[in-house]
């Protein structure tokens, strides 16, 4: 799914050089689920970014199903994170106006899915899969912080993306509710065959991962017996 | 379907910001939309002003050159081409360029001339019909009759009335074009050399006079055939006798020149309105000496309220309209780039989510426009409110052209004290003012709160086109 090569973000002001992600080289297979823990500031978000097609390395090859993202135009990684990717941000991100339904919609316009039956058909589905079936027609503010992130996650899913890409998905929540979460996620992944990729400070949410990568000063390693067979069919990767 | 539904909901929840933005706009351009439509309100009187002071389908106006002052006319006996009527305790007299004479109790004078003008040949009327883009020249004679009875009281005042000589054959243009006959009839071809009058109806009214009746003009009797009413605010002649009658009867100055074969007016209309200008050239070299009038240099003489309520809604309101207009647009910017700054992060999960920057730059640019499409509504609204205010409010605007003297200069004495009589014919028409609001001014409105609204929206979404994700998901808030 994912294989990088040397690759390295810095950031550049006037004098000042912070090299968020040092040359990391990685290599994630299909519906494996890698975790990353790691300080603040240690470049965990970053890489997640470069992963989701949200920023460019700056040097070093990150190949997603075998395309250089680093060498995509704008409008092709907009397309890639349209299709192809699927985000769960800390604070849920959730467009306030809009309600449950909606807020997993909008994950649909940039697909241009035809019919709004069909929209609505898999927006349902996707509400369904999260247990929110019913708060469909909730505003983000009417609805749990653990309620409002199996929103996002019902948005992350609905296009039905290769990748989860989850950044500190229970930061915001209690330990029952992180538990609850965490347990959809892995739930989702097993019967999904997603490739999840999953940035956290918690243990108790990093050990559920097939593997643990600990960034520390934007370089990434693994431990050499972190590695968990998955269940079902994710137990042949890596 | 979702644009609509992301908007509605995205107003809706900032429903205090978009009003204010709405409002603003809609105070500006509502001020244009009043300014507008006074300003057309002012133009409508200045042209019911213009039209009483010019005539009815008279494009251009030629008239004899004003003829140079008598010299010394400061006292009596003074020589130069004038009249003057002293009025003392040892009785009356009448001095007429120096040599003076006694009048008898009971006298009176009644001189009929053109007093502002030199005559013009008749024959430059038909020169000026022929110029490539007139439609019709007609000449014509205005004049003045002044009657004067001498008494041993020392006499009131002279009795004074304006005569128009009309080319009784060329009824359509000059200052009877625009009458509606009230009583009797009006002149045909046969009536050339008669002495018959057609009377204003508001004159004869004061004066008692009625169809059927004679009035004196120059010292003639003229049977009245007659009576007319001009629209309201127009400033017509009292009396119209025929043209031919009027060269006869009337004198070019106070010495008594002849008029046969003169006119002192001639109306033109033009083909076009664009050829104005041109005609007017053209017809400076026919008659060099002679004052040649459009609307527009006729407008510029005009003094009193119309003149000013012009000035105030082309000066004051439209720098008024404007400033508020530009406030407006900068508060509206303002706001949307402190409302779209407050949702980079919204923004930013949107391109994460695969939204193209132009998507939501698409959505940002309708959530404004729909604020300008409010701003627009409510704005004609404030437009109509204002058109009503100043409708309902407004005094009647007067205009005035600078007074024109007789040339004839009545000294009287009462009590020692001298007083100086000069009868004089400036001409004031009054006119409502009434703002009204066109098509024109209300899709200008429309535009102007549309553009507001887009362009709020553009500075708006600027930046969050060129925002990369990564840093608008690192933004706080």
């Amino acid at each position: 799914m994912y294989e990088l090569t040397g690759v390295w973000k810095v950031y550049s002001s006037g004098s000042r050089r912070v090299e968020a992600v040092s040359g990391v080289d990685l290599v994630v297979a299909d519906g494996e689920w890698v975790a990353i823990r790691g300080r603040t500031g240690h470049g965990k978000s970053t890489l997640l970014n470069l992963l989701g097609a949200l920023d460019r390395p700056t040097s070093g090859q990150l190949k997603l199903d075998g395309r250089d993202l680093g060498r995509l135009g704008d409008a092709e990684l907009t397309r890639v994170r349209a299709s192809s990717i699927g985000f769960v941000f800390q604070t849920f991100n959730l467009v306030p106006t809009l309600s449950a339904a909606e807020n997993v919609e909008a994950a649909l316009i940039p697909l241009r899915v035809a019919g709004t039956a069909e929209r609505r058909r898999r927006v349902a589905a996707a509400l369904d899969s999260v247990g929110l079936a019913d708060r469909a027609r909730h505003l983000p503010s009417e609805l749990s912080g653990g309620q409002q992130q199996r929103v996002a996650i019902a948005r992350a899913l609905v296009k039905e993306p290769k990748v989860l890409l989850a950044d500190e998905p229970t930061g915001n929540l209690d330990e029952e509710t992180r538990d609850e979460i965490i347990g959809l996620m892995e739930k989702l992944w097993r019967e999904r065959g997603l490739t999840l990729v999953l940035v956290s400070h918690d243990g108790a949410v990093t050990r559920r991962a097939q593997r643990v990568g600990i960034m520390s000063r934007g370089r990434l390693a693994f431990k050499a017996d972190g590695h968990r067979p998955a269940p079902g069919q994710n137990q042949a990767h890596p | 379907m979702f644009f609509f539904t992301y908007l509605a909901k995205e107003l809706r929840r900032r429903l205090r910001q978009a009003i204010f933005i709405a409002l603003g706009l809609a105070v500006g351009v509502g001020l244009v939309l009043t300014v507008k439509a006074a300003s057309a309100g002012v133009t409508n009187a200045q042209s019911a002003v213009l039209a009483g002071l010019y005539g009815v389908g008279t494009d251009i106006t030629v008239t004899g050159a004003a003829p140079k002052p008598p010299s010394g006319t400061s006292g009596p006996g003074s020589s130069g081409n004038s009249t003057q009527i002293m009025m003392g305790p040892n009785g009356a007299e009448e001095c007429t360029n120096g040599k003076c004479h006694s009048l008898k109790d009971g006298y009176t004078i009644d001189h009929l001339g053109i007093v502002n003008s030199s005559p013009i040949s008749e024959s430059h009327v038909a020169k000026i019909a022929a110029l490539h883009g007139v439609t019709a020249a007609v000449g014509g004679l205005s004049m003045t009759d002044n009657q004067i009875t001498i008494s041993a009281t020392g006499g009131g005042p002279p009795a004074s009335f304006t005569v128009f000589g009309t080319d009784v054959g060329a009824l359509k243009l000059g200052p009877i074009a625009n009458a509606v006959l009230s009583s009797g009839r009006t002149f045909t071809a046969s009536d050339a050399d008669k002495n018959v009058a057609v009377v204003d109806a508001d004159y004869a009214t004061a004066n008692g006079l009625k169809v059927g009746k004679t009035i004196k003009v120059g010292g003639a009797k003229f049977t009245i055939i007659g009576l007319v009413s001009q629209p309201e605010g127009s400033n017509p002649p009292n009396v119209y006798i025929p043209l031919a009658r009027a060269q006869a009867l009337g004198t070019s100055n106070l010495a008594g020149g002849s008029l046969k074969g003169d006119v002192n007016t001639i109306y033109v209309t033009a083909a076009s309105a664009a050829d104005i200008n041109t005609l007017q050239s053209e017809i400076a070299k026919v008659v060099p000496t002679a004052t040649i009038t459009t609307p527009s240099s006729l407008a510029k003489e005009i003094t009193g309220s119309v003149s000013s309520a012009a000035k105030l809604a082309n000066d004051l309101g439209k720098w008024l309209s404007i400033l508020v207009l530009i406030a407006a647009f900068v508060v509206a910017v303002l706001l949307t780039i402190s409302a779209v700054s407050r949702r980079v992060r919204e923004f930013g999960t949107l391109k994460a989510l695969g939204w193209r920057g132009g998507r939501i730059v698409a959505q940002v640019m309708g959530e404004s426009l729909a604020v300008g499409v409010a701003g627009a509504a409510l704005g004609v609204g404030i437009g109509y409110a204002g058109v009503a205010i100043i409708n309902a409010i407004a005094p009647r605007l007067s205009g005035t052209l600078p007074s024109q003297s007789t040339g004839q200069q009545i000294m009287q004495s009462t009590n020692g004290a001298t007083h100086v009589i000069n009868p004089s014919t400036a001409q004031t028409v009054s006119v409502p003012l009434i703002a009204s609001v066109g098509g024109a001014a209300i899709l200008l409105a429309v535009l102007l709160a549309l553009a507001g609204g887009l362009l709020a929206g553009m500075f708006g979404s600027w930046r969050i086109g060129r925002l990369r994700p990564a840093d608008a998901l690192s933004k706080v808030g």
